[in-house]
């Protein structure tokens, strides 16, 4: 057991990865001789050469696309996307090959693929680098999309991931990439599609993940001075979502608010709303509640921290549902 | 003999003009010779014959629209050629649906039709049976959509009795609505026996509930210590509430003695006309309306006070409460707007409620969002009292025995003393809303519809 | 200010590389030579042959309503017959969706491509799985892919060994249009970067649906080359020995480890850009008349006769086994299995997810809920 940042956390673990299994490669703007510009690639390079550890010329399209090709012929790619808003010249590529590769040769061609990407904000970044598109990729077939939370499970899910046969878009929270945490790296993980109940609670649950559930831990911390039970669920998988821990958490408490960075209109928000109003409309005390991004693109630095969800916003998401 | 209909040339087009035939009736043809050339939306196009054979018909004239799927030519045998009736349609409509004469394989005919823009039909797929009666073909999901029988594998089973420590205790099944009730009737639901699909509450269970109704859980209990306890449930849990709410708002009470001799006579008139057959009409529905009326006069007594802005809130509407005393107690659902009705449209509200409230049935949204109560104390033989306005209500109204009384009439020489109907009539208001006066104008000008029912023409 | 060389002058490589003119001769070039026997050239007769038939039978499928659509190849037997004739294992062939003379060469059962054109099924090559790659539709794509599938093979270590039978290299077809697309031009960074072993092949058939090649670049598509730093070359697309000659220069200089090269076969589109398009709209039956008169089957004819290489009876023979493999075409369209919704969920992932497979089961009980047949 040792205490590492995330970043730490996630360099360990495709360290690992590549040591496993010798089809795993690494691509990627900068990742190789720099380490990554957030440094989770560091020395890796070094270590298993630049074959496996490549620096991609200037193109998202071009990385996703080549690692297509590389993955028809057995390998594992693991590229990175440099920051969230840049993912889009790649979503071609990974939308309309990556994820239909497999549906559209029976079965025949998998894509066993992972995209990492850095994304959300609270770091006070210029346009475009704090980004949330979780969202267009959960909505698309064929793809599977996670996000750690914490560095225990982003030295796991990392190694999962690689191993998934199919294609993984990974969200690392970036604003979180320097927060430390235990890590065991011989205990035996969770399974990549589950979700985790961070805190129990009997009053309310919150629905979060990846950046936010930090945030939560603390909305249940303040609420419990308050005397309410707040229960944070950390879904770590947005597709597929874990269905059964989201309807038995609801279930038990009767109120659910889902916290998100990423715009609300049309979020995970959305979609955790409409299958909890199927599935629990009978213990339903309260409406879902969503607290999110408002339906803006991410605004200047100044003013993120009123547009993203934070504590307060969340605890007043809960009075209003404590107060059906 | 085969017989080839028109394709869709390309991408979703429904029809197409005949430009010129490539071949002639009693031509041989082979596979793939062009046999005609069409204009489409999009271009000219030629079109190969999909047989081998000798033509032996020409369904289409040059110059005509003929629609995707409808027959052009035939192709057969030569000894066939005798079989075939030429029936060339003309310009304009195309021929319907093509007749039963099948080519090649049925996956086929579909496709000939080609892959043009489906044009949809204006009917449902008839169903098998029941819907409920067809299970899922196979294996059963592990998790059904709405089906009525299947729970959830993660929702423990509802315990009676022992629940053992570790399980938490079975979640009330209802939707919103039932809560709703629920919690306007003060009812835990926890301890509402469910009768609806799957497990859930009802709002007739809730209502049920809240009436003590018949579960011997609520019976009333063994008289023990020569005393009897009765557990403080339902709709009398709500009584209680409400009333020691009341205790808040400082009250007065005002009373007048009316002669209803000619509302009475109004009475028996309304019973002989032909729009009130059917109808009890009683003295209850011209009071409501007297009611309604002397409001528009004193808004006041319509009012409520709203703590949140700390204003006074007059509505538009009249939404009158009825108290009604009902085998779960007291009761007062209301009729929506009752100043927009004319007096048989009040008869008729308040016919319609009286077996609802008798049954308990009352609708849960007739039990709120009343802003003016009437109560009819006189069936039980009283004169009046002083009644407790109903809770967040500026005032309530209530109509006492009518009795045969000597009552003066006429003035001067003419003066007498006549038997008529006589009747108190009481208000109470909430001080902080209505005044002395407000009250005794409003109850003078209801004293005034009731003595002389034509007087309301004034109002 | 003089203009900057290389920008609009002529330059030599202009002019196609060409070994058989359009009347049947054999012509020199100084930097490329076709070196097979004549027996080699009667195959590629009949490749074309073939291959013209496939094409004008899947047209004509199209127009009884038996396909949907149907991009032809017609004129461009020659481009595609050449080229993958130059190919052979361990080499990796990435079609975009016009190659349907390169998959008959590659042994993929003509019936196989017809299946995404019916709409019975997505793209996908029973006959032959491994080695040449799906059909893709989103212009340029596949360039990408072909070039990951070359730093594939350096990594399997295919390229520049001394036993040239082991090494490979990828050819990847595209047309002049897809030039245009960003995909491409990455692809052309990247190979240029890794000096993967690619050999891009670009069918420059004059036009993109309507739009000429003009229209998509200033200068000859082949010198796009030099400004991502490696071989450009011009070769007649019309005429199967330069192709296959200049094809297997760059193909044996791949896989030695010399890097991509970008072959731009010069030849013309006759027929539509697809059944659903109607060329008379942006151009003339003058210049349809004109390459008509370079068509690639007819040179090659002439040269053969002309050489006493073959007969009418070879010929006769020929036209025998066109009819045969027409005849089963047609029979194999129309026998196509149809699909079946139910089929779709188990292939969107390697393992069906719980939801996915409870949406299927709905989906099913719901078919069975009317009183007709399941669809």
């Amino acid at each position: 057991m040792s205490t590492m940042t995330m970043a730490k956390a996630l360099n360990a673990g495709l360290r690992r990865a590549l040591a496993d299994d010798p089809k795993v490669l690494l691509a990627g703007e900068d990742i190789g001789r720099l380490g990554g510009v957030f440094r989770i690639t560091e020395g890796l390079q070094a270590e298993f050469g630049e074959d496996r550890v490549i620096d991609s010329p200037l193109g998202e399209a071009g990385i996703v696309g080549t690692a297509v090709g590389l993955a028809l012929r057995g390998f594992r790619p693991v590229v990175e996307i440099q920051f969230d808003g840049f993912v889009y010249p790649a979503f071609d590529q990974i939308v309309s090959q990556v994820s239909r590769m497999r549906f559209r040769s029976h079965g025949r061609l998998g894509v066993p693929m992972v995209v990492r990407i850095p994304y959300g904000g609270g770091i006070g970044a210029i346009e475009h680098h704090s980004e949330s598109p979780e969202a267009y990729f959960a909505h698309t077939p064929g793809l599977k999309v996670v996000t750690p939370s914490n560095p225990l499970d982003a030295y796991w899910m990392i190694q999962q991931a690689v191993a998934d046969d199919d294609p993984v878009i990974f969200f690392e929270p970036k604003r979180r990439y320097h927060e430390k945490g235990e890590v065991d790296v011989e205990a035996e993980p969770l399974p990549l599609y589950s979700a985790r109940v961070v805190t129990p609670g009997t009053d309310a649950t919150l629905l979060t993940y990846g950046p936010m559930v930090r945030t939560c831990v603390q909305a249940a911390v303040a609420a419990a001075e308050e005397g309410r039970s707040l229960e944070v669920v950390d879904l770590r998988s947005l597709s597929p979502l874990d269905d059964e821990a989201v309807f038995a958490s609801v279930r038990r408490t009767g109120r659910a608010v889902v916290v998100h960075e990423a715009v609300g209109t049309l979020g995970l928000g959305a979609e955790l709303a409409a299958r909890i109003q199927q599935e629990c409309f009978y213990e339903l005390q309260a409406p879902v509640l969503r607290v999110t991004g408002y339906d803006l693109p991410y605004p200047p630095s100044r003013v993120e921290d009123g547009y993203l969800p934070d504590l307060d916003r969340v605890l007043d998401a809960v009075d209003r549902s404590l107060a059906h | 003999m085969n017989e080839f209909k028109l394709p869709d040339p390309g991408e979703g087009l429904l029809e197409a003009d005949i430009v010129s035939w490539k071949v002639a009736v009693g031509d041989t043809v082979a596979v793939n010779d062009i046999l005609l050339e069409i204009e489409t939306a999009k271009s000219l196009v030629e079109l190969p014959s999909p047989y081998a054979g000798v033509v032996l018909a020409i369904l289409a004239d040059e110059g005509a629209t003929v629609e995707v799927g409808a027959p052009i030519i035939r192709i057969g045998r030569p000894d066939e050629a005798s079989a075939s009736v030429p029936s060339p349609s003309t310009s304009g409509a195309g021929p319907a649906t093509p007749p039963a004469v099948a080519p090649a394989s049925p996956a086929s005919e579909a496709l000939l039709v080609g892959y043009g823009a489906k044009s949809g039909t204006a009917t449902r797929r008839p169903r098998k049976g029941q819907v409920a009666d067809a299970p899922p073909a196979a294996s059963v999901p592990a998790v059904a959509e709405p089906a009525p029988v299947t729970v959830p594998p993660a929702e423990p089973a509802p315990a009676q009795g022992a629940v053992a420590a570790v399980e938490p205790a079975p979640v009330p099944r209802a939707k919103p609505p039932v809560r709703r009730v629920a919690r306007d009737l003060g009812v835990d639901l926890a301890t509402v026996a469910p009768t609806g699909p799957g497990g859930t509450i009802t709002a007739d269970d809730v209502v049920a509930a809240a009436g003590g109704g018949s579960a011997p859980a609520r019976a009333v209990s063994v008289p023990q210590d020569g005393e009897r306890r009765v557990p403080l449930k339902g709709v009398r849990r709500q009584m209680f509430r409400s009333m020691t709410a009341s205790l808040a708002v400082p009250q007065a009470t005002a009373f007048v003695e009316v002669d209803v001799t000619a509302t009475m006579q109004l009475i028996d008139t309304l019973k002989r006309r032909r729009d009130f057959t059917g109808l009890r009409v009683s003295p209850l529905a011209v009071f409501a309306k007297a009611a309604c009326l002397a409001i528009e006069r004193v808004p006041e007594l319509n009012s409520r006070y709203d703590a949140a802005s700390d204003e006074i809130v007059l509505p538009q509407d009249v939404n009158l409460g009825i108290a009604a005393a009902t085998p779960r107690g007291l009761l007062v659902p209301n009729i929506k707007g009752a100043n927009r009705m004319n007096l048989l449209e009040l008869t008729r509200a308040v016919n319609d409620l009286v077996p609802l409230a008798r049954e308990g049935k009352v609708p849960p949204a007739a039990l709120s969002g009343g802003t003016f109560t009437i109560t009819n104390i006189g069936v039980f033989g009283v004169d009046g009292g002083t009644p407790i306005p109903n809770e967040g209500e500026a005032a309530i109204m209530c109509l006492g025995t009518i009795r045969r009384k000597p009552w003066v009439v006429g003035t001067g020489e003419h003066e007498r003393i006549e038997p008529r109907s006589v009747c108190t009539v009481t208000i109470t208001f909430d001080h902080r809303l209505v005044d002395g006066e407000m009250g005794s104008k409003f109850l003078a000008d209801v004293s005034t519809i009731m003595s002389d029912p034509a007087l309301a023409l004034l109002f | 200010m003089t203009e900057p060389a290389g920008t609009t002058a002529t330059d030599p490589g202009d002019v196609p590389v060409q070994l058989l003119a359009p009347d049947g001769r054999r012509v020199d070039h100084p930097d490329f030579a076709f070196t097979g026997t004549d027996a080699e050239i009667a195959a590629h007769l009949r490749d074309m042959v073939l291959t013209r038939r496939i094409d004008t039978e899947a047209t004509a499928l199209q127009r009884k309503g038996e396909l949907g659509l149907w991009p032809p190849l017609l004129g461009q037997e020659a481009a595609q017959i050449g080229s993958a004739r130059a190919t052979r294992d361990p080499d990796l062939v990435v079609p975009s969706y016009r190659e349907h003379g390169v998959a008959w060469c590659l042994g993929v059962d003509p019936i196989d491509l017809l299946g995404t054109f019916r709409g019975t099924d997505m793209v996908d090559w029973p006959s032959r799985p491994d080695g040449f790659h799906l059909y893709s539709f989103v212009i340029g794509t596949q360039t990408l892919h072909g070039v990951g599938m070359a730093m594939a093979l350096q990594r399997e270590h295919r390229v520049g060994n001394d036993d040239a039978a082991a090494n490979g290299a990828v050819v990847v077809y595209f047309g002049d249009g897809a030039t245009s697309q960003g995909d491409v031009n990455e692809a052309f960074v990247f190979a240029a970067s890794a000096n993967a072993p690619v050999v891009f092949f670009c069918q420059n058939n004059q036009y993109a649906i309507s739009e000429p090649t003009s229209l998509q670049s200033r200068i000859p598509l082949y010198r796009r080359a030099a400004g991502f730093g490696f071989p450009g070359v011009r070769v007649d697309g019309n005429d199967v020995l330069a192709v296959q000659a200049v094809t297997t220069w760059a193909l044996e200089r791949a896989r030695r480890g010399g890097g991509p090269v970008l072959v731009e076969a010069f030849t013309y589109r006759m027929g539509a850009h697809t059944t659903s398009d109607d060329p008379s709209k942006y151009r003339t039956r003058d210049e349809e008349g004109e390459w008509g008169a370079r068509d690639p089957i007819a040179r090659v004819k002439a040269y053969l006769l002309s050489v006493g290489a073959i007969d009418q009876a070879w010929l006769d023979d020929l036209a025998a086994e066109s009819e045969a493999l027409a005849e089963r075409l047609r029979a194999g369209c129309l026998a196509l299995p149809e699909p079946l919704l139910a089929d779709q969920w188990s292939n969107v992932y390697a393992t069906t997810p719980d939801r996915l497979v409870r949406q299927r089961e709905e989906y099913l009980a719901y078919e069975a809920s009317f009183a007709e047949e399941a669809r």
